[in-house]
């Protein structure tokens, strides 16, 4: 199929997540020309929120976003997969879910809106394990703060509540009131135990914020807040939008052009679903289009000047998948009444274990209390016990009540051998192939999970729990990461300490994707402060060429 | 090397979960009924390509209201509750039965077992089910399933009215439901006392559906 038109703008951006929209809005906002390709359809809150309603697998975060087919995401965390195929050892641990369309995997958070810790920069310098990023948190710190305006976030007074990552501004929000349940989680770890619950620091709005109204507690922030007070991308496409950015969705980037001499990019070349080409020209490029399908497009863009892929003279794109992996437990407390389920998700969180000397051997990680609805589960429980009648009422209201689930985000390390190919045996209807990833657990990560393993067991014993289920082997926590590693030196990594490509100056990556570790905190707010740093760098260069 | 193939209309990913899975319902059921299988109850209620819930009276034949009475005496015994939701029961039943066949057969045991055996609690009736048939289990499960969680064939037939909402309602809402206004959640929800009752059936594995 032949292009039928050339479209231009001053830069071109693939994705239109948190990363693609935020760089986009702030680009248009400084007059400059935006074009983002978005591989997805234009989507709107309300089916979703339909489909939600009426999905028999509440739990499933994919289940009311069903993927079109010129853009396929993985349909669900189960192995065998439709779309991401992952082997190796622990092929399970790395079954990602995240969404292809306008406003990306935001769709589907919790709000959670850590920054990295001063240490999860410098992990090879201070514990002598994995790499260190090419940038400082000094670096990075404006931008987390402009990322929390954006997104607004509210958090707890740092005088009352250090988190560990230096601010020079209070959060934008107060912090969220925590729950019932999670007060008495928080009195339990601070009388019986030496540890601490802090507040999550959250986008999810505590005033009207933004134009969105102020959380109602429907529980619901994954897989859909129903009325928007939790921030996603597809607030900042609005904004974008209105101030001049083009967004052209169902686009599936398919090709990178460079010049003669394999510095710089020229065009981007996408897909309609019909598979009519179109050609897209610019004076700068910004890949923005979530961990794996970055590296896939940058593979898939391999040429006779790139036989590797495009921005891989390192060898390095498609390596180094990292993840949370995580550990999870769902018990029945014997102690009163909790109630999980009353107020947001995701709001509490015992933060001890996010670093200490003892990193220099195993992975740090976070451990959340969910505050989670347990009804259903509770009910699917009282039935397969045997109870019938007034009996199974008293065992659904009690269980419910009584239910603690807790998961942990454990650190991964980069290794090379974790890594993203493209399929041979499949492709999508476009011809695309899916991705295919290996993956096996550092060691490190491994035993991170056995020492979550040995708190969980003490925090089971204090609540005087019972019916243990514990998700079988280590999950997925979808932060997927490191597939295009930020280092300085070009031989062993994709981009720079400003996520410029070593291989190309005027391409640049805004994605987790260029992680050098991935500390514990969940990774969405420091991919948005990434991406507004990108912005930065293309509005000094674009305004002062 | 394997293609994708399935070209869904465009449109296809605005409609809900349960919609898609009627549409493919639907063609099955049209397959299934030149090869002459299936009950008349499912097929016709399955009229509307983006039908969100079976309708309860468009295929209730006048066969049928006899055994929707039946499910209808029965899970009000398995409920330990005097009055149930019609219409609800009637589409409950017809997934139940869509989903397994045999199940017509096994509601009107049930039935017979609840008027033989003279059982007055959900206990009872299912002590006495269990005894005459273990697989008479699963049947419980599925009718207990249907109330209480609100599903029926692996769908949703009610969300907010399923009864496991109702005897949590002075604690918590369903998701996607709350009116208690910002920051309820953090004031003191009901005690609860452990129970005192027993499993009326032998326990069943109990496995989490994958996400």
């Amino acid at each position: 199929m032949s292009s039928d038109q050339t479209l231009s703008a001053d830069v071109v951006i693939v994705g239109s997540g948190v990363a693609g929209s935020s760089i986009a809005n702030e680009l248009a906002r400084a007059g400059i020309s935006v074009i983002v390709l978005e591989a997805g359809p234009r989507v709107d809150r309300q089916h979703f929120v339909e489909n939600f309603r009426n999905l028999e697998n509440k739990p499933s975060y994919q289940g009311p976003f069903p993927a079109v087919p010129w853009a396929r995401h993985p349909p669900n965390q189960q192995t065998p997969n439709e779309y991401l195929h992952t082997s190796g050892p622990n092929a399970e641990a790395y079954q990602q879910v995240y969404l292809r369309m306008m406003g990306g995997t935001t769709w589907h958070w919790a709000g959670c809106a850590w920054r990295y810790l001063p240490s999860d920069f410098e992990l090879k310098t201070r514990y002598g394990q994995g790499r260190d990023w090419a940038l400082k948190y000094e670096d990075l710190e404006p931008f987390y703060y402009q990322a929390e305006v954006m997104m607004g976030v509210c958090g707890p007074d740092p005088a009352k509540e250090d988190l560990g990552s230096p601010r020079k501004q209070p959060y934008p929000m107060d912090a969220l009131p925590i729950s019932y349940a999670a007060q008495q989680f928080r009195s339990l770890i601070q009388e019986k135990t030496p540890w601490r619950v802090v507040h999550e620091p959250q986008a999810r709005n505590t005033r009207p914020y933004d134009s969105r109204p102020t959380c109602e507690g429907h529980n619901n922030c994954m897989p859909i807040c129903p009325i928007g007070a939790m921030y996603n991308g597809s607030y900042s496409v609005y904004h974008a939008e209105a101030a001049g950015a083009k967004f052209i969705p169902n686009a599936v980037v398919y090709k990178i052009e460079r010049d003669s001499a394999n510095k710089r990019v020229t065009a981007v070349q996408y897909y309609d679903p019909d598979k009519n080409s179109h050609r897209v020209t610019g004076k700068y490029f910004v890949i923005a289009a979530h961990c794996i399908e970055t590296a896939k497009l940058l593979l898939v863009s391999a040429d006779d000047k790139s036989p590797n892929g495009v921005a891989n003279s390192s060898g390095h794109v498609g390596r180094n998948m990292m993840d949370h992996t995580g550990v999870q437990v769902t018990f029945i407390s014997g102690d009163k009444a909790l109630w999980p389920g009353r107020g947001p998700l995701e709001t509490n969180v015992i933060d001890n274990f996010r670093d200490g000397d003892w990193r220099s051997e195993r992975g740090a990680y976070l451990v959340h209390m969910v505050d989670d609805n347990q009804v259903d589960l509770a009910t699917q429980l009282a039935i397969s016990k045997g109870y019938v009648g007034r009996d199974l009422e008293e065992q659904i209201r009690y269980l419910a009540a009584h239910t603690v689930r807790l998961f942990s985000h454990n650190e991964a390390l980069p290794d090379p051998e974790n890594r993203l190919t493209l399929s041979k045996t499949n492709k999508d209807i476009l011809g695309i192939p899916h991705p295919d990833v290996y993956y096996k657990l550092p060691e490190y990560t491994v035993k991170s999970c056995e020492h979550t393993r040995g708190v969980f067991r003490q925090l089971i014993g204090l609540m005087h729990g019972t019916d243990e289920q514990w998700t079988p082997g280590y999950f997925p926590q979808d932060h997927p990461s490191g597939s295009t590693i930020m280092g300085t030196d070009p031989t062993d990594s994709v981009v720079d300490g400003f996520c410029r490509t070593h291989d190309h100056d005027n391409l640049f990556i805004a994605s987790s994707s260029v992680f050098s570790t991935v500390g514990t905190g969940n990774i969405t707010l420091t991919v948005a402060a990434l991406a507004l740093r990108v912005a930065d760098t293309l509005k000094k260069e674009l305004i002062h060429a | 090397m394997r293609q994708d193939r399935n070209r869904q209309p465009v449109a296809d990913w605005c409609v809900s979960p349960n919609a898609m899975r009627l549409n493919r319902l639907v063609r099955m059921s049209r397959r299934d009924a030149l090869l002459g299988g299936l009950g008349f109850a499912v097929a016709g209620g399955l009229s509307g390509a983006h039908a969100q819930t079976v309708q309860p009276n468009a295929s209730a034949g006048a066969d049928q209201s006899g055994e929707v009475a039946s499910f209808m005496a029965v899970s009000q015994r398995l409920t330990d509750r005097d009055t149930l939701d019609a219409n609800i029961g009637t589409a409950l039943y017809m997934g139940i039965v869509h989903a397994n066949p045999d199940r017509k057969d096994k509601i009107q045991t049930l039935r017979a077992l609840m008027d033989s055996s003279k059982a007055a609690t959900a206990a009872d009736l299912a002590h006495a089910a269990e005894k005459a048939d273990p697989a008479l289990k699963d049947v419980i499960h599925e009718i207990l399933t249907g109330w209480y969680r609100g599903v029926a064939d692996n769908k949703v037939v009610v969300y907010r009215s399923a009864l496991m909402f109702d005897i949590t309602k002075d604690a918590v809402y369903p998701k996607t439901y709350a009116t208690g206004g910002p920051f309820y959640w953090t004031t003191k929800p009901p005690e609860v006392e452990r129970p005192t009752g027993h499993p009326a059936l032998s326990a069943s594995p109990f496995v989490i559906e994958p996400t």
